[in-house]
């Protein structure tokens, strides 16, 4: 049955990457999972990587390897604000592979509590999530 | 003594493939342009939607929360100033790189004078090899992307910063970059990075200059609805605060590409222009020295003819 649909649009710094009406929007906030449909009550929340699923139809989704952001529902919109957002076309996996294991060691260097260790742990989570879409072993 | 035909004819052949060459750059120059400018304007709804987002989240925080964040103490002795300066990767752009070079070498002198100790964080090969030479290796050099840099990028230079300040290693980060006024014209400019003025993000909620009526609007609508945050409006306004520093130097990236365009685009039709004088004065020399030999060859035919009546 088709559900009633909304608008969503998603943003980064270097454009709009998807604007359109979806049935369904899933993602992954800092406190987990998150299915939005339509009429979803007002909500401001802070995004964490994985893949985001934009649900034209039932088995009809467009994929995009989502980076740290925000989610911003409003007005019966839904707006994505995400510092990355790349089709699983886009994701070269011997680069991500790579950058995760510099992540990974500059994580086991750092010290625990410093913005440093922060920011490793930041990178390594980002990276695992794209290579999960990469390899389409996200999730969902 | 003038030279001969030939030698001129070789000149006027080279300054021409020369022009050819400067002509090609302009044009690509512009085409790269173009590009940046767009990508320049590709950033403003997303900076706009993180200024609306700010604003609606800062009305439901608690300042006194917030004050705490590490980006915005300022630290009370300043010691340690780190300078990250935005050139190039290559040159050929008449004084877009080294008017970057210069000042920031001249604002080292300056703050060392008031007995600081200064560090070079570099973009761009031009930027990094210069401070290199001279001895004044920076401590992050990023090269490599400033034809087309992306977020990933500023992101990575902005979060070296930010540990930086944050763990205590530099009390104060500033920026110095060509900021994109037009094709034609590109000012150096040098903004404070870190500590984040707290004012900025607290104006950023407030009313600003360049905020239409219907964005406040829209904050407030925002604000005022029964809006669900997750994980709190403090913890929202936590990360929109390292954000700002990236989009920050994002910008600052994105203008350095677009005034490296503009620059190099004026450089080579200035090149151009002077090359086409060139081969019209080299022609001029030419017709000359051909004139002279014919007249040269007239008068040795007369005296001939003359010896032999």
């Amino acid at each position: 049955m088709a559900r009633t649909t909304f608008d969503v649009e998603v943003l980064t710094p270097e454009g709009s990457v998807f604007s359109d009406t979806v049935e369904m929007v899933s993602t992954r906030t800092e406190t987990g999972s998150i299915g939005i449909l339509a009429h979803h009550q007002p909500l401001l929340g802070l995004l964490a990587p994985t893949e985001l699923r934009l649900y034209r139809g039932e088995n009809d989704y467009a994929r995009f390897a989502q980076g740290e952001g925000y989610v911003q529902v409003a007005e019966g919109r839904v707006l994505l604000l995400v510092e990355e957002a790349h089709t699983p076309d886009d994701l070269d996996v011997a680069e991500l592979r790579e950058k995760l294991s510099k992540a990974e060691s500059a994580l086991s260097g750092a010290e625990a509590g410093t913005a440093e260790f922060d920011r490793a742990a930041r990178d390594k989570r980002r990276w695992e999530a794209f290579l999960a879409v990469a390899e389409g072993t996200a999730t969902h | 003594m003038s030279a001969s035909q030939a030698d001129v004819k070789d000149r006027i052949t080279s300054v021409r493939n020369i022009r050819k060459i400067t002509r090609a750059m302009e044009m690509v120059a512009a085409a790269r342009l173009r590009r940046a400018e767009q990508r320049i304007e590709a950033l403003r709804p997303y900076a706009r939607a993180v200024r609306v987002m700010t604003r609606a989240a800062a009305h439901a925080a608690s300042s006194a929360e917030i004050s705490q964040n590490p980006l915005l103490q300022i630290h009370p002795e300043e010691e340690r100033v780190a300078l990250l300066l935005v050139t190039g990767d290559r040159g050929l752009a008449g004084a877009f790189n080294s008017q970057i070079i210069r000042s920031g070498l001249k604002a080292a002198a300056e703050l060392r004078e008031q007995g600081k100790e200064v560090s070079f964080y570099a973009v761009g090969r031009r930027g990094v090899s210069t401070l290199t030479f001279r001895k004044q290796e920076p401590l992050g050099a990023y090269t490599g992307f400033t034809d087309r840099p992306a977020y990933a990028n500023a992101r990575e230079v902005a979060e070296d910063l930010i540990t930086a300040y944050a763990d205590g290693k530099v009390d104060r980060v500033e920026l110095i970059y060509n900021s994109y006024v037009s094709a034609l014209t590109q000012e150096v400019r040098r903004e404070t990075l870190l500590p984040v003025q707290e004012a900025t993000i607290w104006a950023a909620a407030g009313a600003q200059e360049d905020t239409s009526f219907a964005e406040a609007d829209q904050a407030e609508a925002t604000a005022h609805a029964l809006v669900e945050y997750e994980p709190s409006p403090e913890g929202i306004l936590q990360r929109l605060i390292p954000d700002y520093v990236e989009i920050s130097v994002f910008r600052a990236l994105l203008e350095s590409t677009a005034s490296e365009h503009g620059a190099r685009m004026t450089a080579m039709r200035n090149a151009s222009e002077n090359a086409g004088e060139l081969i019209e004065d080299l022609t001029l020399e030419m017709n000359r020295a051909r004139q002279a030999e014919i007249t040269q060859e007239i008068m040795e035919v007369v005296a001939g003819a003359e010896g032999l009546s």
